[in-house]
């Protein structure tokens, strides 16, 4: 039976993956939710902003290359929308095209940076606290932190302002929300570029706390999706308490048994929702 | 004589479903601060007549003005801000918000977002029972409770014309008498008032002017105490000649 | 038989090929397309003509080639015995997952996309911890003599299952089996309302489609001789096999076999260097184009071109029959008790009680939500009652499934027609006849659907889909289609809304001529004047009640009734 120390090690060490989970999560929810479209390409696109990180961290502070990633993800994720809602109108189709998408990014990622193991040098990765038996290393804290303040900005955007009144009607009844003056396009110009640009912070933090490696995408699917599909389609705030609890859960079960049992968590838990929650979908 | 400002004008509207037509070379006026209704048996058209008014759905000919303005070729979310405003069948409000935030989300055009205070204390005061249960889920209130909903929704937007299709539909008859209490009081407001209704009787009970839809076409028009006496209505109802 | 013919021919051309004495590089490569064409093709049983797109066919691959692995390496079997429990278990774990997952209606479309993968990670999870242990499975083993080289023998295996797959597809694809899927894919509630069992179908399609995979993992565990989870429950399978249906065309038998050629010569045609890389982009950009430009796949588009079938149209210029019954008399065929149904709280029928007789046309009539298309809806089974009893012929329908009322002889057009958009309208006539109360084959029930097409005036658009015909004709449409499964009671719901006066005429005709033939005839409408014409009885309903029942000018005429639809609110 292992310490106590180990296991609280353990759960912390979840509740930070579990932060990259929800923000990884954040931009997939608000797609799948509010524009109904499975953006699979979203995991190639944040593995891409690591990558560009990586490149960037040669000269540049991590942090300052999000000055960079952010603006141009936003426009690429406003140019995704266009195109999906231009040639893919279908749900399955626009999963099977983000898919080749993902391919594609992946193929790209592969040529320029190789299909070796990257790691990101920078002076934050050797930071790290001590608070009582456990350590809390900087990038990990950093990632909690950014994954909290962007799913909190975005459930407040949502909850209080007009823009995200008007985003959560869209959603319901778009021709309603148009009776009213709510342009759906632009919307969806806007929900989308926010995904994108998401899912370049969550490259960063990608970069930041792992070693990358094209293969790694797929890695990451599985569980995200689960974290979303658990924590609520359109909800901010959600995938985020969701990856939390299957991160710790995830980390327990390594501790306790074999780390090779990890991914039954997340895959059991979404298959769970999906049998007996179909409806939230 | 005083030239009429008509707020709405339609002419040879033509609006199909795909290959078929549901409604054919229809014509109406609405006056500035007047109340006309539409009235016909299911199937006539009328949702379809008013959500082609309302932008909802396109039509294929004919034209439409708001206040003299012409909207063809008009966007959908462009309609609300030459002052039109729905209260559509089945109420259709946005079950995920509140009640709040669905009276706010009524005057998000920026021309009503301004005078938004203002509004959800008219709107308050004419459904106090909304102002009872403004954080409430709008999925929990009773049907009654919807449609004034529905209509202070329409209301927040300070509409200069103001449809309503089939209010009374699925409700008790008490409710739906205040209902056309409230739609009397809104007239008399200054809002010109379209309404498309299946109760015969309350229609033409508060309508200055009255059309008949039949199979998608205008088939009379007029004074209301005129129009129920015609044949025209028992015919298009109960079949009976 | 001729296509048997042709199978077997091809198969023994292309058997003669490891005796050519080929380097080895083109038996694999031979063997690698055979591989790629058994996956795409037995994927698209399922996936392809019923629209249950999985992205779990990873899986039960995966569970063959461990099944043969561990079989062998650990017990030492020998490789042939084990193909069968290979393709066994993937079976097995196929009607398993199916027969919890389509029992939930809500299911489908892109969920069921998800949940196959998440089953295929979860499979191999537990494969890489129980059976695995971590470094994967050396598979060495003896393998038949049955050509010159191994290659060349497990050619020759790889070649016996790609024969039976697309055979397999083939025979599913023209039998009635077939055509039942592909009503599954337009619409799944209407094909189960025709009398087409939509859980078996799609249970069956499903255990094919795993078995013929299971099978395939079989032989590639020895193929590849060292097998590791992460290589065999690779995202990449379940991706491939999607990609080469659709680029081939996934309505079709033979579409997925000419992806799965196209796609695999394209990856190795680029072996060298970087240039795997660049291979796995144009993959995703090929993938890209096909769902943007051709979504029918290459061969979709070329069969466009030969549509027009010469068709072979039986001379016979009789009516066709319905059942013979006497004229209206008051013996009840269908008895309504107290039946309700409430959604979210908005009650559509209200203790609903009344009689249908035997041989009437009955008007069924009442304002806007009263209840009458959702009465339609609970009888022929669409929906579930909450409560209450329907007696039809003495059967108790409430509780039974929809293909269950549609073989005791009940049919029903819907209000907006909902027919199968992707088969033509001979197929979408010719359907309830091979489902619905008398079972035919194939060549009688498209005799069946040409009289009653005939019968309706569309025979002359019997090869045309149905988004090329106009309203009018596409109401008829839904009235041939619900007449050809020989119904005792039909159900027309608003059949007459948006005609014009002329095609108006026209159908009340038709529905005359249908009750002369003896069917009963419940019919929903709101035009009043066809209502007054056609009518033996009418029964009011409001609030989800029926408030008067009677001759149609005694009804009409009742202060009640005319209250309801008047309203008799003075504000």
């Amino acid at each position: 039976m292992p310490s106590a120390t180990l296991i609280g090690q353990s759960v912390l060490s979840g509740v930070f993956i579990g932060a990259l989970y929800g923000l990884l999560g954040l931009g997939l929810s608000l797609s799948w939710g509010m524009l109904r479209q499975v953006n699979l390409a979203h995991f190639a696109l944040a593995f891409l902003g690591g990558y560009l990180t990586f490149q960037l961290a040669a000269r540049l502070d991590p942090f300052v290359t999000l000055a960079i990633t952010v603006p141009l993800f936003f426009l690429a994720g406003v140019g995704l929308h266009w195109f999906l809602s231009r040639f893919a109108p279908d749900m399955l189709n626009t999963l099977l095209v983000t898919f080749g998408l993902t391919t594609i990014i992946e193929a790209a990622i592969q040529w320029i940076w190789t299909a070796d193991f990257q790691r990101m040098e920078s002076a934050y990765g050797a930071m790290r606290w001590k608070v009582g038996a456990f350590y809390i290393p900087f990038p990990e804290a950093a990632t909690l932190l950014l994954a909290m303040t962007l799913c909190g900005a975005m459930w407040a955007l949502l909850r209080f302002t007009d823009f995200g009144r008007a985003a959560r009607a869209m959603t319901e009844d778009p021709a309603m929300a148009a009776a009213f003056g709510v342009n759906e396009k632009r919307l969806g110009y806007v929900i989308s570029g926010l995904a994108a640009a998401f899912a370049a912070v969550a490259g960063m933090c990608l970069a930041l706390t792992h070693t990358l490696a094209p293969v790694q995408i797929y890695a990451w699917m599985g569980v995200v999706f689960a974290a979303v599909m658990i924590g609520g389609l359109g909800s901010a705030i959600g995938p985020l308490a969701a990856g939390i609890l299957i991160g710790v859960s995830e980390a327990l079960t390594m501790a306790l048994t074999a780390p090779t049992w990890a991914p039954l968590v997340s895959f059991s838990l979404l298959i769970a929702i999906i049998l007996f929650r179909p409806a939230r979908f | 004589m005083k030239k009429k400002v008509f707020m709405l004008e339609v002419r040879n509207l033509r609006v199909s479903y795909g290959a078929a037509p549901a409604v054919v070379d229809a014509s109406l006026d609405v006056e500035a601060g007047g109340l006309a209704v539409v009235v016909g048996p299911n199937g006539a058209g009328k949702t379809t007549l008013i959500n082609a008014i309302a932008g909802l759905h396109p039509a294929e000919a004919g034209t439409l003005r708001i206040a003299g303005t012409p909207l063809s070729g008009m966007p959908a979310h462009r309609y609300c801000d030459h002052g039109i405003a729905l209260v559509p069948e089945g109420r259709r409000l946005f079950t995920a918000l509140s009640v709040r935030e669905n009276l706010e989300l009524g005057s998000y055009r920026s021309a009503a977002r301004a005078r938004r205070a203002e509004s959800l204390e008219e709107v308050c005061s004419i459904f106090p029972v909304l102002k009872e249960r403004l954080d409430a889920a709008a999925g929990v209130l009773s049907g009654g409770q919807q449609q004034m909903l529905a209509i202070g929704r329409a209301l927040m937007a300070r509409p200069k014309l103001l449809l309503l299709d089939e209010p009374s539909l699925g409700l008790a008859p008490a409710i739906v008498l205040e209902l056309f209490r409230v739609i009397r009081a809104v007239n008399a407001a200054g809002v010109a008032v379209l309404l498309v209704e299946q109760n015969v009787a309350a229609a033409l009970d508060i309508a200055r002017r009255a059309y008949v839809l039949e199979e998608g076409r205008i088939v009379a028009a007029g004074e209301p105490r005129e129009l129920a006496a015609q044949p025209h209505i028992q015919r298009a109802y109960l079949g009976l000649h | 038989m001729r296509a048997a013919g042709g199978f077997v021919l091809f198969g023994l051309a292309l058997g003669a090929i490891p005796f050519l004495g080929l380097p080895a590089f083109y038996e694999t490569f031979l063997y690698l397309l055979l591989h790629a064409v058994v996956l795409a093709t037995s994927w698209n049983i399922l996936s392809g003509y019923s629209g249950y797109f999985s992205f779990g066919h990873g899986a039960f691959f995966g569970t063959g080639v461990y099944v043969t692995a561990a079989l062998v390496a650990q017990y030492n079997w020998s490789f042939l015995a084990t193909l069968p429990l290979a393709a066994g278990a993937a079976a097995a774990l196929g009607l398993l997952l199916g027969a919890v997952v389509f029992r939930v209606r809500a299911l489908r479309g892109e969920l069921f996309a998800l949940l196959t993968l998440a089953i295929t990670f979860v499979l191999a999870t537990i494969m890489l911890n129980k059976v695995d242990g971590g470094p994967g499975i050396q598979v060495m083993t003896d393998i038949p003599k049955l050509a010159p080289t191994a290659s060349g023998a497990l050619y020759l295996l790889m070649l016996a299952i790609a024969l039976i797959t697309v055979w397999s597809a083939y025979a599913v694809f023209y039998s009635r089996f077939g055509t039942g899927l592909f009503a599954i894919h337009d619409d799944e509630d209407v094909a189960e309302v025709m009398g087409v069992p939509t859980y078996r179908f799609k249970l069956a399609a499903f255990c094919l489609s795993c078995a013929l995979a299971g099978l395939a993992g079989g032989i590639h565990a020895v193929f590849v001789s060292y097998v590791t989870v992460a290589e065999t429950f690779s995202i990449a399978l379940a991706v491939n096999v999607v990609l080469m249906s659709a680029l081939g065309g996934t309505r079709h038998w033979l579409g997925p076999a000419i992806g799965a050629i196209v796609i695999t010569a394209l990856l190795y045609g680029f072996t060298a260097g970087q240039a795997p890389v660049l291979g796995r982009a144009l993959v995703g950009v090929i993938l890209i184009a096909v769902i943007v430009l051709m979504p029918e796949g290459i061969l979709g588009k070329v069969l466009k071109h030969w549509r027009r079938k010469s068709a072979t149209r039986p001379s016979s210029g009789t009516e066709p029959e319905l059942v013979r019954a006497p004229s209206p008399n008051s013996e009840p065929i269908l008895v309504v008790r107290g039946v309700s149904k409430s959604f979210k709280g908005v009650h559509a029928l209200t203790e609903a009680s009344f009689e249908v007789h035997r041989g009437e046309i009955l008007g069924l009539v009442g304002p806007n939500g009263s209840g009458k298309s959702t009465f339609i809806n609970v009888v022929s089974g669409h929906y579930p009652a909450d409560g209450g009893s329907l007696v039809f012929e003495g059967a108790e329908l409430i509780g039974r499934p929809a293909h269950r009322i549609a073989r005791a002889g009940i049919a029903r057009t819907y209000q907006v027609p909902r027919p199968f958009a992707h088969l033509s309208v001979l197929d979408n006539v010719a359907l309830p006849p091979m489902f619905g109360r008398v079972t035919m084959d194939r060549a009688s029930a498209e005799a069946e659907a040409w009289r009653w097409l005939e019968f309706t005036g569309l025979a002359g658009k019997a090869h045309v889909r149905p988004a090329e015909l106009n309203l009018h004709q596409r109401k008829f449409l839904e009235l041939a289609r619900a007449l050809a499964s020989r119904p005792k009671l039909l159900f027309l719901d608003e059949v007459l809304s948006g005609l014009t006066p002329t095609e108006m005429d026209e159908a009340i005709r038709l529905v005359r001529a249908i009750r002369e033939q003896g069917a009963t005839i419940v019919f929903v409408e709101h035009v009043m004047r066809a209502v007054m014409e056609l009518t033996d009885r009418i029964i009011v309903l409001t609030y989800g009640k029926p408030i008067a029942a009677g001759l149609p000018r005694d009804v009409m005429r009742d202060p009640q009734v005319i209250d309801a639809y008047l309203g008799g609110v003075h504000a």
